[in-house]
């Protein structure tokens, strides 16, 4: 490792640790302290691993401790062949999450462009409304949503949670069309001469160049809907359609009375819900600060 | 205009349809029947009776889990959005030293927040549990923990303690930040002979001031929409001490079919949400520091 010739990366870690280095110091204090914090911060995470693999005696005398003492790793198999659906959550959640970054990754990246690139009248008033609903909480429009839903027939199907993401959200306009302001618009000149159309122009020059922004926006929209509540709460009663998140509350608050709910399972649920958020952290990282959005946060002085 | 013009405005409003379609048909709309069913007394099964301002009145003046739901709320953004800052600064001022392994202690303190806020909720839940490991570990030093999510005292401070668990957030983004500052500010503060405290105060801080807004802005309204938490660890209870105030709005709604009166809320909430985004954005002309300012 230490011979290898210095890439990029290895060249900017060097950079940074001189830049870091400076003025200030680090201290044996400095190292305790941080080494404390990570382990108070880790010691809830550590707890779930030990419930996850407790035995049902366990469960039932409440006799769980942070470190694992016990290793029932045939719980992790247990959640998707007792009579509890975690098979099914999982299922529902993949079905709503996809269709949910499908929607705000083609809206998103269309409308983007327009407030970008193209001119019309009408544009920067649209513009100034599309910053103005950012500050609109969506607890305003929940009720009204709702009837809009249950007059459709919607409630208690996938749709609510997913169709509304194919009409894109201001946050993801606005990253968008930042990020396309940056792009030198010679290239879609120089693409209008060569006789491509708008359209033609958004599907081969732009969305290429674009699958930074949009594949953070995916990012954005996955973590939002994986771990998404409230919606799932209103719209969703059956057992069978509900998402991991809501699921695995809903074993906890409906266990039958003088029975404890199934800890160990539930934080296998638990487990599984935040597995595949580190896993999308920790493959996505890079397209996050690709992205750059310090230039896009320069709009929210 | 020419045809080329008109065309090309022709495609503007094409690509922007969705968002303009979604814009009337899942917000403009909504937020003018939600002004309307406001002012309204309506179950959703039966037709709505008008009733005037009614709802507003009953919340402000008549409802006392209302003005309840409206001081936790206050009391939770108050603490939680400013402790979960000074935090975020002190870690990611330890990070930015020439330290060892940073990349390791900076994955360990944003692990927590990679975690869903239901699963998050369940843990604290057995650990705030009055025989969990909290109070376990208070007994070490002679402590005897309180029964947080049962105690109409200690509830908001447990909310508080799992708000802080994600601290990690703000310190990621603190901590690119402070690797934003020239590292020539240092150089010439050092050569003026300014401690390594003194740099923090009069370098750091003034310098990551804008991002120290956009968490502050950010986090309040954050801080004034909190649900999942609430509605998991405790529905409000016991006796509304940990009621806020978008769960209060969602029981309302969705428990009791006050559609009306829940609509009343909503708009309630907006509005203090509104007036601490502008006390906020008024009070960034004293403190917060933007390079382009210098003249």
């Amino acid at each position: 490792m230490a011979t290898a010739i210095p890439t990029t990366a290895t060249a900017r870690r060097v950079r940074s640790t001189e830049r870091s280095v400076g003025a200030k110091r680090s201290t044996p204090f400095s190292y305790a302290t941080l080494i404390i914090v990570s382990a108070v911060l880790c010691v809830p995470l550590v707890f779930v691993v030990s419930i996850a693999l407790s035995s049902d005696q366990t469960v039932n005398a409440n006799t769980f401790t942070i470190i694992p003492r016990e290793f029932h790793w045939e719980n992790f198999t247990r959640v998707f062949s007792t009579d509890l659906p975690m098979q099914r959550f999982l299922l529902n959640s993949v079905i709503i999450s996809a269709g949910a970054v499908a929607g705000q990754v083609l809206s998103s990246g269309l409308v983007g462009y327009a407030f970008a690139r193209l001119r019309a009248p009408g544009k920067n008033a649209l513009f100034i409304i599309v910053i103005a609903t950012m500050m609109i909480p969506a607890q305003i429009t929940m009720i009204p949503q709702f009837i809009l839903f249950k007059e459709l027939g919607w409630v208690n199907t996938y749709l609510p949670l997913i169709v509304p993401n194919f009409f894109s959200n201001a946050f993801n306009v606005f990253l968008v069309r930042q990020f396309v302001s940056r792009l030198p618009s010679e290239i879609d000149e120089a693409a209008m001469v060569d006789g491509l159309g708008f359209f033609g122009i958004y599907r081969r020059i732009m969305l290429p160049m674009l699958s930074p922004v949009l594949i953070a926006i995916g990012i954005f929209t996955l973590t939002a809907t994986w771990g998404d509540f409230m919606g799932p709460l209103i719209y969703l009663n059956d057992e069978s359609k509900m998402p991991l998140a809501l699921g695995v509350q809903y074993i906890t608050s409906t266990s039958q009375a003088l029975q404890a709910p199934p800890w160990n399972l539930v934080m296998v649920g638990s487990i599984l819900l935040t597995l595949p958020m580190i896993l999308v952290y920790y493959l996505g990282q890079r397209y996050l600060y690709e992205m750059d959005i310090s230039g896009g946060s320069a709009g929210v002085k | 205009m020419s045809r080329l013009r008109r065309r090309e405005a022709l495609w503007f409003y094409l690509f922007a349809s969705p968002w303009i379609i979604g814009f009337v048909v899942f917000l403009l709309g909504p937020m003018i029947a939600s002004i309307g069913i406001s002012l309204t007394d309506w179950d959703s099964f039966t037709a709505p009776k008008w009733v005037g301002l009614d709802n507003y009145v009953q919340a402000l003046t008549e409802d006392p889990v209302f003005w309840k739901a409206l001081w936790n709320t206050f009391y939770y953004a108050a603490v939680s959005v400013p402790l979960g800052l000074v935090i975020g600064l002190w870690l990611a001022n330890l990070l930015n030293k020439g330290i060892r392994l940073r990349k390791l202690f900076r994955t360990l303190i944003y692990l927590p927040t990679l975690v869903p806020l239901v699963a998050t909720a369940m843990i604290f839940k057995m650990v705030l549990a009055p025989s969990g490991p909290l109070n376990d570990l208070l007994g070490v030093f002679g402590i005897p923990g309180p029964s947080w999510l049962l105690d109409s005292i200690w509830v908001k401070p447990a909310l508080v303690l799992l708000s802080v668990w994600g601290a990690g957030a703000a310190t990621v983004l603190l901590l690119a930040a402070m690797k934003g500052i020239p590292r020539e500010l240092y150089e010439a503060a050092e050569v003026d002979g300014a401690g390594p405290v003194r740099q923090f105060w009069s370098i750091t801080i003034p310098q990551l001031t804008p991002i120290i807004f956009f968490n502050l802005v950010m986090g309040l309204i954050g801080a004034f929409q909190v649900f999942s938490q609430v509605y998991i660890l405790t529905k409000g209870g016991p006796d509304n001490a940990s009621q806020t105030m978008v769960p209060l709005l969602f029981d309302e709604a969705f428990s009791f079919y006050h559609l009306g009166y829940a609509s009343a809320i909503s708009w309630l909430l907006f509005a203090v949400i509104l007036v601490f985004t502008l006390v906020a954005f008024r009070s960034a002309r004293r403190w917060v520091f933007y390079e382009t300012e210098v003249k």
